[in-house]
């Protein structure tokens, strides 16, 4: 059972270009942070509606995530509270697994185990296709959007400890050829 | 006249899956599966280290993590010819037997079970009648009168607050929904607790493998698992008793619920014993290996031609040439350049796209096939290959839920009834049953050969100069998947993955064969084309998982799917 009230949760999938931003924040935050216990930074992938162990029984939960946005330019980031999550039209699903925050949410409010405080942090992308790496302006935009989540901790009562000398280096920008392994 | 029907859902970056069908008559005549993104994921993995494979592939789905993790792991073990220690297996086994269980939970209750269930009919039932139906169906603690008046008070609110809009299908009131109110309250409610269980099963994924959705404990040579049963942040007798205990409370909601309401369904909609058979060649391949090379499994795997069981033949090792041999990918109707059809060690993947045309190319998918033959693969080719070699207990409770099925609808009920729409979903039932069970033989041997004294988990491996070629397969909630690696002196020169959702979503091929979703369509009814409910309940069968490459949230709620009549 994961007891941790407040959760950051990372999605994207880190091999399709600018949609690694969600797990890039994640790298980000800690890498740069020491968080308390109860508090857990998470990278989740691409889960659709598995989405829902994450969200489930927690009190604060803040997603980072790319958002599509038609009037917007990569990197910005934009913010949407759960009235407006909650708002997005239906959409008929022919593969079930398409992207399910707002089903994940709907479902734990009918079982009664939603979090109380629902905030998706949306960063623009650039470009989203097969490859590793993120456009600039979409790396100008992580710490950017790490800073924003670590605002709205602070507005929660939680205080992260600033690591020294943080560096931040996700595994999966590790080159073909390089002999830098990361394992667990 | 015939009329098309384009399920296409737009996304900002291209869709995933659409599907055309021709419908005459109130029937589907002719049907076209497309995948709509170019995955080539495959490419990233070019030059790196064999050993970090499994990292990156298992980031190819968000849903399907670990499958491809211990495919990957399997292929280059395969190649380097490296078995790896029992206590790896065991612990291999048991995340996988987590993942699907989990994986089959939500596919039924919170994937599909909307195609079938009107939530909005809940409100009619009268909860004592609800309660007292389930109640001669099952020992379940959870079908209450009081649990389900509080489960319906909740769908009342949320409908008079005019929430439940995102959460439908679209399809209430649908002609072709057909379950009395009292169904659909139970149904309801499961789906409800269903949440708890998914999520409870998740964490033997999250004690065994360090972390959900993304494993951390895999390596190429077995686990990282240090074994130390005195200490705290080893694997340990506290959490082993942990993981025992999930699976306990695991297959009671499996057995007293999921087994149920699966069989009432299957009851109460016989016509879609009828409808959706398409291919009836099977593949399956075995799985939960009990030796530390992968000769003895626990799961059997092998092919049916023409739907009849007495064709099977088995698959009997990592290694068994049969499938090694056996398998081709072909491009002749795929956006890829060239219509060649080839070996996967021997492919590559250079896309070119050309315009939908169903007469030419008309998906990113490319048609796999076993022996030049199309073949359906999931949990239907899982059981029913299981059933023709005779694994007891998968003709235990596929034999049971016949049984059951059949007393609630008054009829003679033979495996013959699983080659359809719900034989799919009573497949996946009958297959999560049988792996509950055997999770629970798996801890046990786990458990016995750690209390020997025996806490190996990893052969280390060494790559020579050179070349070698391996693949791996494992059999996934969603059918069979197969890793293949070129290895060469030490680094990937070719990978490629053959996914279940390509067997089965796969375009037709050089012959104009149709591929298993194409085939499995022809002769559904479609009542309504506006609302074609029909065909994603055939489609929904398959479990198909062709979305999860991309992710992007559209908050801002533009249009992003459409179904269109023409």
């Amino acid at each position: 059972m994961d007891l941790t009230f407040v959760r950051v949760i990372g999605l994207g999938n880190v091999l399709m270009g600018d949609d690694a931003a969600g797990p890039w924040v994640i790298e980000e935050l800690l890498a740069g942070w020491v968080f308390p216990e109860n508090v857990a930074i998470l990278d989740v992938g691409t889960p659709g509606l598995d989405l829902t162990p994450y969200l489930a029984n927690a009190q604060t939960v803040i997603v980072v995530d790319t958002v599509a946005a038609p009037d917007a330019s990569p990197g910005e980031i934009r913010f949407y509270s759960r009235e407006t999550l909650m708002a997005t039209p239906w959409k008929p699903r022919l593969s079930p697994h398409d992207p399910g925050l707002s089903e994940a949410l709907l479902a734990l409010t009918l079982a009664g185990s939603e979090p109380d405080d629902v905030l998706l942090v949306g960063i623009v992308p650039g470009a989203i296709a097969t490859g590793i790496g993120l456009t600039p302006a979409v790396r100008d935009a992580i710490p950017k959007a790490a800073r924003e989540v670590l605002r709205f901790l602070e507005l929660r009562g939680v205080s992260p400890i600033p690591r020294p000398n943080a560096f931040v280096s996700p595994w999966w920008e590790a080159g073909a050829g390089s002999d830098q392994r990361q394992n667990s | 006249m015939s009329k098309r029907i384009v399920i296409d859902p737009v996304t900002r970056i291209e869709g995933h899956l659409r599907i055309d069908c021709e419908v005459d008559g109130g029937k589907v005549q002719k049907a076209w599966s497309s995948g709509q993104m170019f995955r080539g994921i495959e490419t990233i993995l070019l030059g790196r280290d064999p050993r970090d494979a499994w990292m990156f592939t298992q980031r190819f789905c968000g849903v399907c993590t670990t499958v491809h993790a211990i495919a990957s792991v399997r292929a280059v073990e395969n190649a380097l010819n490296l078995e790896i220690p029992i206590n790896a297996q065991y612990i291999r086994n048991l995340i996988v037997m987590a993942h699907a269980m989990h994986d089959h939970i939500v596919h039924f209750y919170h994937l599909s079970a909307l195609d079938w269930v009107d939530v909005v009919s809940a409100l009619k039932a009268d909860p004592a009648k609800a309660s007292a139906l389930a109640e001669s169906l099952s020992a379940w603690p959870g079908n209450s009168r009081r649990e389900l008046q509080a489960v319906q008070d909740k769908i009342k609110g949320f409908v008079e607050a005019g929430q439940l809009g995102i959460f439908t299908n679209g399809y209430w009131g649908h002609p072709a929904m057909k379950l009395p109110p009292e169904v659909n309250l139970l149904a309801v409610a499961h789906y409800l607790q269903a949440l708890e269980y998914q999520r409870k099963v998740n964490q033997i994924v999250a004690i065994l493998g360090g972390k959900t959705p993304n494993i951390q404990n895999l390596a190429v040579g077995g686990v990282a698992n240090a074994i130390n049963l005195d200490n705290e942040s080893t694997l340990n007798m506290n959490k082993l008793y942990m993981v025992k205990d999930i699976l306990d409370e695991m297959s009671a909601f499996i057995e007293q619920v999921y087994f149920v309401d699966v069989c009432a369904i299957a009851a109460m909609y016989p016509e879609w014993l009828d409808y959706g058979a398409g291919v009836t060649n099977y593949l399956a391949v075995p799985d939960l290996p009990l030796d530390t090379k992968g000769t003895k499994f626990d799961l059997p795997g092998g092919t049916i031609f023409n739907g009849d069981l007495a064709t099977i033949r088995e698959i009997k090792s990592f290694d068994d040439p049969y499938f090694k041999d056996n398998v081709t990918e072909s491009i002749a109707r795929s956006w890829y350049d060239g219509d060649w059809t080839k070996h996967p060690f021997e492919e590559d993947t250079v896309p070119k796209y050309t315009k939908f045309d169903d007469s030419k190319k008309y998906s990113w998918v490319k048609a796999p096939r076993f022996e030049g033959k199309v073949m359906q693969v999931g949990p239907l080719a899982q059981v029913l290959a299981g059933y023709a070699l005779g694994h007891e207990p998968t003709k235990r409770w596929a034999n049971k839920a016949l049984e059951t099925a059949g007393s609630l609808a008054r009829m003679k009920l033979t495996p013959a009834v699983l080659h359809s729409t719900l034989g799919r979903h009573a497949a996946r039932m009958i297959r999560t049953c049988v792996i509950s069970e055997t999770a629970k033989k798996h801890w046990q041997l786990l458990a016995e050969n750690i209390g020997k004294g025996d806490t190996a988990i990893f052969n280390e491996p060494v790559f020579p100069k050179g070349e070698q070629r391996g693949f791996g397969f494992h059999e996934a909630p969603r059918g069979t998947l197969s890793h293949w690696i070129v290895i060469r002196d030490g680094k990937i020169a070719n990978y490629q993955a053959v996914v279940p959702s390509t067997w089965n979503a796969g375009p037709r091929d050089e012959k104009n064969q149709p591929g298993p979703y194409e085939a499995s369509l022809v002769g559904n009814p479609v009542a309504n084309p506006e609302l074609p409910l029909e065909v994603l309940r055939t489609i929904h069968s398959f479990d198909p998982c062709l979305a999860c490459a991309v992710h992007t949230l559209d908050p801002e709620g533009r249009e992003i799917a459409r179904v269109k009549a023409l």
